[in-house]
C-alpha cells in the first residue's frame, strides 16, 4: 500500500490483531509505524462514515416533487426560462 | 422545443446523488431540496450549453455547487461567522438534517472549511476523481488533493479518535458537542 494511492479506495485495513513484537524497544520508528496504521484505520472508517451517510441520501431516490418538475419542464421548455 | 428523452434521464439518474451533495453541503434537506430544485430549474434552461456525450453528473455538480457559493456569499453578508452559525444550527436543531445516527458525524463535517468539505465530499462520497472534483470546484487538481487531506485530518481531529475502537456508533455526540462550535 503506497502513500499516493487514491483517499477512497483504501479497504478498511486488516492489520488490527498484527502482533506488535517490537513493543519492548519502542523506537521512534515502531511508534511511527503505530501512527501511520492507526492513521490508516482511523481514514478508512471516516470514508465508510461518510459513504454511508451519503448512500443513505441517495437510496431515497427522486423525490416526486423533483421527478414531477424534470418532466414538466422537459415538456414545456419555456417554463425554465 | 422538447427535451431529448435520454438527457432527461440522465438528468434524472443524477438527482439522487446530487441531493446527497447538496445535502451534504448545507445540512439541511429543506434548503437541500430547494438548491436541488433552483438547480435543475437553471440546467434545464441552460440545457443548450450541456454537450452531449459529456459528464452530466459533472456538470449539474457544477451549477449546484456555484448556486450554493453565490448563496453562501449571500448569507455570510447577512451573518457575520456564517461556518459557526451553521454548526451552531445544527447543534440546537440536530434533526434538521433528518438523520440522527450520523449526527455526530454530520456536526464534525459542518465545522471543517466549505471548501475543505466539498472537496472531500466530491471526492470521499460521489466518487469523482481529483480531476472531476478539481474541474466542479474551478481549481487545481492538486489543491483538491491537499483539500481532502486537510479535511481527512481534521476530521480525525474533530472526532477526537484515539484509537479506533473509540470510533464506533455506540459513542455518544459528547465529544464534538462539548468541544464547542465554530473554530477551534
Amino acid at each position: 500500500m503506497t502513500t499516493g494511492k487514491p483517499v477512497n479506495a483504501e479497504p478498511p485495513a486488516p492489520v488490527r490483531d498484527q502482533p506488535e513484537a517490537q513493543n519492548t524497544m519502542d523506537t521512534p520508528v515502531t511508534q511511527h509505524r503505530r501512527e501511520v496504521r492507526l492513521g490508516r484505520e482511523i481514514q478508512a472508517r471516516i470514508g465508510q462514515q461518510l459513504r454511508a451517510m451519503y448512500d443513505e441520501v441517495v437510496k431515497e431516490g427522486v423525490p416526486e416533487h423533483i421527478s414531477d418538475l424534470v418532466r414538466r419542464l422537459s415538456e414545456h421548455d419555456d417554463g425554465a426560462a | 422545443m422538447k427535451l431529448d428523452p435520454a438527457i432527461r434521464d440522465q438528468v434524472l439518474a443524477t438527482v439522487p446523488s446530487l441531493r446527497a451533495f447538496a445535502i451534504s453541503l448545507c445540512g439541511h434537506v429543506d434548503r437541500a431540496d430547494d438548491l436541488v430544485q433552483e438547480t435543475l430549474l437553471r440546467a434545464l434552461a441552460h440545457i443548450d450549453s450541456f454537450e452531449p456525450g459529456t459528464n452530466m453528473p459533472a456538470w449539474l455538480f457544477t451549477i449546484l455547487r456555484n448556486l450554493f457559493r453565490s448563496e453562501y456569499r449571500k448569507r455570510r453578508r447577512e451573518v457575520e461567522d456564517a461556518d459557526g452559525h451553521y454548526a451552531e444550527t445544527l447543534k440546537s436543531h440536530p434533526e434538521q438534517t433528518g438523520r440522527v445516527e450520523f449526527s455526530e458525524f454530520r456536526a464534525a463535517l459542518a465545522k471543517l472549511p466549505s471548501d475543505q468539505r466539498e472537496a472531500l465530499i466530491l471526492v470521499g462520497a460521489s466518487g469523482f476523481s481529483y480531476e472531476e472534483a478539481a474541474a466542479i470546484c474551478g481549481c487545481a487538481i492538486g489543491t483538491i488533493k491537499s483539500r481532502v487531506n486537510r479535511a481527512r485530518t481534521r476530521l480525525a481531529d474533530l472526532l477526537a479518535i484515539d484509537s479506533i475502537d473509540d470510533f464506533g456508533p455506540d459513542r455518544p455526540t459528547r465529544a464534538v458537542l462539548a468541544s464547542g462550535g465554530g473554530r477551534s
